[in-house]
């Protein structure tokens, strides 16, 4: 596909599904409703739904699909494997510890009312431990098998930890219920208040990650030749590392995990669009936001109780066997 | 003469022993060793991609005092292994040599017509042969305009003809002044180089011209094989 399709096209969706994230629910409003009660316009109703409950959620949908979308473009040029990517690797499942382990330990310590902040710290800290243990356990360069099976056993063992931290709260209903929603990501009832906890950063995040695309480009190729060829490896790798954990960790802090979207995502408008990182990077980031805020869609269109972090991981799974099979 | 490219009692553990070396521009020069003597080793250690002991100094300066981005500019590295993880299209990769020249596409299209890959430019990087695939590397390489190259194993997996271009293009940029290292395994083809060097366990045994250098002797003591110097059938590119 011709890329200069792609930036008007990836816009024009993610404006889409939007303006859908703010007219669909409940009560169904039209496109001139939302617009009104974004203005100032329309009714009381109207302009109390969209502005104190749809947009604060939308805003962290977009946050959270920007991050995850470019933290998989990352991984997979940090690790030179197509098939890398935050939930595969267990550092989205490292953030979810962390925050679970906030969240459990909660009730015990009076942190209730202060866990605002205690939470996405949490997630940081659990999400760099989880990919510290990934770069221990894989080398760079490391082959599909050796990183995948690294990324299975990590993320076994943190999962062990967090069900561990649930059955300890079984009688602790309400921390239970809460630890429940980080497992399986969402975003309803998200507020202002995870607006500010999560999209200024991931937004600050994304826009230091956006000049490193063409040095990227270079170690997607070899992190040798891209030495040799001028680029400062060890910089360059560290600030992609911490970036990408960064954006990971904040996204499930405020969304829980919510997988596979750094898989599909980059993989899709790589095919599409090709590998230049320069234009990758934001591709993935508004192609990330637009799918997020497709799969809630999809969670608050089909009346089962589908979680987003089960809706992603639905149209993810198939998705990655099929990448697996597929001749490279 | 002034020195292109010198190391002195450069080490890598359990690999490289002490090596000192001196190359001067406008020099063509083949290195050689069995095996596991520590030839890629060496190179990468010379171009600065391996933590190693001693030191390294490039046009007399020290390597460790040379900016990346001006390293980027003065060598050029090409990797025994030629493999792409992502489909980029082959003049991409060759341009990716202009990074240290804040990515101008000065001779990227020299860089793919001397290497004979005008045909495949559009051709994704992955869809490539070994062969071929190597040919990329060694063009994005000529592509940097480094006066210091060096090519780990560039021609072994090249057919005739394309290993013999290789080799006439290193003979021009020397020509042009510039020093060309090259590791190689075809003894005979080691001839024809301006200065051979011998690796032999991570010790640099041998290293002067080749046919000083390259005797029945040292050949039998360091790849263990019984050499003998005959006339035989040597291939040649046509007259352009």
């Amino acid at each position: 596909m011709k890329s200069r399709f792609a930036l008007p096209l990836l816009l024009a969706l993610l404006v889409l599904a939007f303006l859908a994230s703010l007219a669909f629910g409940e009560l169904r409003l039209s496109f001139g409703q939302v617009i009104g009660a974004l203005t100032g316009g329309s009714d009381e109703l109207a302009r109390t739904v969209v502005r104190d409950f749809r947009l604060p959620r939308a805003l962290v949908g977009l946050a959270v699909g920007a991050a995850l979308g470019s933290s998989g473009v990352v991984m997979q040029a940090f690790f030179r494997n197509p098939l890398a990517s935050p939930g595969l690797l267990g550092v989205s499942s490292g953030g979810a510890l962390g925050a679970v382990a906030v969240l459990a330990a909660g009730p015990f310590l009076g942190l209730a009312a202060h866990t605002l902040w205690a939470l996405p710290l949490a997630s940081v800290l659990g999400a760099f431990a989880a990919t510290g243990a990934v770069l221990m356990l894989a080398q760079r360069g490391a082959g599909t098998e050796r990183l995948l099976l690294s990324g299975v056993a990590l993320n076994a063992l943190l999962g062990a930890g967090t069900s561990f931290l649930l059955t300890t709260t079984i009688g602790h209903f309400e921390v239970n219920a809460q630890i429940l929603f980080w497992l399986m990501g969402g975003l309803e009832s998200r507020s202002w208040e995870h607006v500010w906890m999560g999209v200024p950063a991931i937004l600050v995040g994304c826009l230091l990650l956006l000049p490193l695309g063409r040095p990227m480009d270079l170690l997607s190729l070899g992190e040798q030749s891209a030495q040799s060829l001028g680029v400062d490896v060890r910089r360059l790798r560290w600030k992609l590392i911490a970036l990408s954990t960064i954006l990971t960790a904040l996204a499930t802090a405020v969304a829980g995990v919510v997988g596979f979207v750094g898989l599909i995502v980059p993989h899709v408008l790589r095919l599409a669009f090709g590998p230049d990182h320069r234009r990758l990077l934001p591709y993935s980031m508004i192609g990330g936001a637009a799918f997020l805020l497709a799969c809630d869609l999809v969670t608050r269109t089909f009346p089962l109780g589908l979680r987003l972090g089960v809706v992603t991981a639905l149209i993810g799974g198939p998705f990655f066997l099929w990448l697996l099979r597929r001749p490279r | 003469m002034s020195s292109a490219l010198s190391a002195s009692a450069l080490a890598v553990s359990g690999r490289l022993e002490a090596v000192s070396l001196d190359l001067t521009p406008g020099e063509l020069v083949a290195l050689v060793g069995p095996n596991g003597a520590g030839k890629s080793t060496l190179i990468q250690a010379l171009a600065g991609l391996l933590p190693a002991e001693g030191h390294v100094h490039w046009n007399g300066q020290l390597l460790s005092r040379i900016a990346m981005a001006e390293r980027g500019r003065r060598l050029a590295w090409v990797g025994q292994e030629a493999h792409f993880e992502f489909a980029f299209p082959v003049h991409e990769v060759v341009a990716q040599g202009r990074y240290a020249w804040g990515d101008d596409l000065d001779g990227v299209e020299a860089a793919l017509a001397e290497l004979d890959l005008l045909d495949l430019a559009d051709r994704p990087v992955t869809r490539l042969s070994g062969g071929e695939r190597h040919r990329v590397g060694l063009a994005r390489a000529l592509a940097t305009q480094a006066p210091i190259q060096l090519w780990d194993e560039p021609v072994a997996q090249l057919d005739v003809r394309h290993a013999l271009e290789v080799m006439r293009l290193a003979r021009r940029l020397v020509d042009g002044g510039s020093t060309v290292l090259v590791s190689l395994h075809d003894l005979r083809a080691a001839y024809r180089f301006d200065r051979v060097l011998v690796l032999d366990r991570g010790r640099l045994v041998g290293n002067g011209k080749p046919h000083e250098v390259l005797t029945a002797e040292l050949i039998g003591e360091v790849f263990r094989v019984k050499a003998t110097f005959v006339e035989s059938l040597v291939p040649e590119l046509p007259e352009p």
